[in-house]
C-alpha cells in the first residue's frame, strides 16, 4: 500500500471484532510513531494503557463514576450505566495520551502538536497492521473532572485523547473531502 | 515502503537547498493530507502559502518558503482543541508525503502566532488563529540521516 493510499484509505472504526490485541504490538506501534515524528526536545507527555479484563472495567470505573457519585444522575441515567460499562470492557485495547501544559504558549503549542502528530503517525501504522481505532474527546462522560481525577490526571497536565483499539471485520466508507485549494490563499509578491 | 520501514531524520538546518517550493506541489500534498480524520468534517484548517517573493521580513529568510497553517477559532475549548488536533494530524500526514518526495517539512512555533497585529499582516482572520508555520525546504542531495534515538515511551497501566 503506497503512503498516500494508507493515509486516504485510514478510517476511524467504532466497531471491533473479538480478535485479541497483543499489548506488545500496540507497543511497537507507539514507539515507531514516536520515532517517525522526529521531534527535537523533551518529552512532555505520556500514556495510560488499558489491555487486560481488569484494566477495562477500571476504565468503565473511571468513566461511570461522574455518573455514579451523583445521587441525581445515578437516579436518571441509572439504566445507562450497565450498557455504557459493557460498551466500554468490549473495546479490546484503550491508550490514553496525556500532555503537560506549559504557560508559555509556543512550548505549550509545540508539545500538544507534537503529541498529535505522534498519534498519527500511531493511526497509519495501525492502519497498516488492519489495527483501527477511534480518537475520543467530544463525548461529555470523558472531558470532566471526576474522569480527569479517576484517571489520575496532574494539575499541571492536559488530557488530549482516548484511543480505542481493536481489530475490524468492516471499515466505514470515507466521506469527500473538500480539496485543499479551496482553504488556501498565497502571500503577494511584495 | 511499508510505513513501519521509514525513517525520517530530524531537523538539521544544513540539509537543505534555497531552490523554490512550487505551490502545486504543496497542493498536490495537501489534498492527500486533508484525508485526516476531523471530527464532524470540519475540516478546520486553512492554508497560506508564501513563496520567497512573498515572505514578510519576520520570517526566517534562510528557508525558500513557507506555509502557515490557521484554524477558526472557536469558544468551546473542547471544539477548538478537537479543531488544532486534526489540524496537527493534517500536518503530520503533509510532512510524511513532503518527505517522500525529498521536501524537507520542519513545524515551527513562534511568539508573534499568538500577535494578533501580526496575524492581520499576513491577512489573518481575527476569527482564525494559528495552528504552525511550516518551513518547506527540499532535501540536498548531500543528507546525513541522523538517526533518531528512540525515547523511551512513558506508559503506564490505567489502575
Amino acid at each position: 500500500m503506497s503512503l498516500r493510499t494508507l493515509i486516504r484509505e485510514r478510517r476511524s472504526i467504532r466497531k471491533f471484532n473479538d480478535e485479541p490485541v497483543s499489548q506488545e504490538v500496540v507497543m511497537n506501534l507507539l514507539q515507531k510513531a514516536d520515532q517517525l515524528c522526529a521531534y527535537n526536545g523533551d518529552v512532555r507527555w505520556r500514556y495510560l494503557y488499558a489491555g487486560t479484563f481488569e484494566e477495562r472495567e477500571r476504565l468503565a470505573d473511571c468513566i461511570t463514576a461522574k455518573i455514579l457519585g451523583n445521587r441525581l444522575a445515578k437516579i436518571t441515567l441509572g439504566t445507562v450505566i450497565n450498557p455504557l460499562r459493557k460498551w466500554i470492557i468490549k473495546v479490546p485495547a484503550n491508550l490514553i495520551a496525556i500532555v503537560k501544559t506549559d504557560l508559555d504558549p509556543v512550548k505549550h503549542n509545540e508539545a500538544y502538536g507534537t503529541l498529535c502528530r505522534i498519534l498519527q503517525n500511531f493511526q497509519l501504522l495501525a492502519w497498516e497492521q488492519r489495527l483501527g481505532m477511534v480518537w475520543i474527546t467530544s463525548q461529555p462522560i470523558i472531558q470532566n473532572d471526576v474522569f480527569y481525577n479517576q484517571i489520575g490526571l496532574q494539575e499541571d497536565e492536559q488530557f488530549v485523547a482516548l484511543l480505542q483499539i481493536g481489530y475490524f471485520d468492516k471499515a466505514p466508507k470515507g466521506r469527500e473531502r473538500t480539496s485543499a485549494e479551496c482553504f488556501m490563499t498565497e502571500l503577494a509578491t511584495k | 515502503m511499508k510505513l513501519m520501514d521509514m525513517t525520517i531524520p530530524r531537523h538539521n538546518n544544513h540539509a537543505f537547498e534555497m531552490r523554490p517550493v512550487p505551490k502545486e506541489l504543496v497542493l498536490e500534498l495537501l489534498n492527500h493530507a486533508v484525508w485526516a480524520p476531523n471530527h464532524k468534517l470540519r475540516e478546520p484548517w486553512r492554508f497560506i502559502y508564501i513563496p520567497y517573493s512573498g515572505k514578510p521580513d519576520w520570517f526566517d529568510k534562510k528557508v525558500p518558503a513557507q506555509l502557515v497553517v490557521t484554524l477558526k477559532s472557536d469558544n468551546s475549548t473542547n471544539r477548538q482543541n478537537e479543531d488544532l488536533a486534526a489540524v496537527f494530524c493534517l500536518i503530520q500526514n503533509f510532512k510524511l508525503l513532503a518527505w517522500e518526495r525529498r521536501l524537507g517539512v520542519n513545524v515551527t512555533f513562534h511568539e508573534w502566532m499568538y500577535v494578533p497585529e501580526y496575524c492581520r499582516r499576513l491577512g489573518i482572520p481575527d476569527k482564525e488563529k494559528v495552528a504552525a508555520v511550516l518551513d518547506l525546504a527540499f532535501y540536498s542531495d548531500i543528507l546525513e540521516t541522523s538517526l533518531t534515538t528512540p525515547s523511551t515511551l512513558n506508559v503506564s497501566s490505567l489502575q
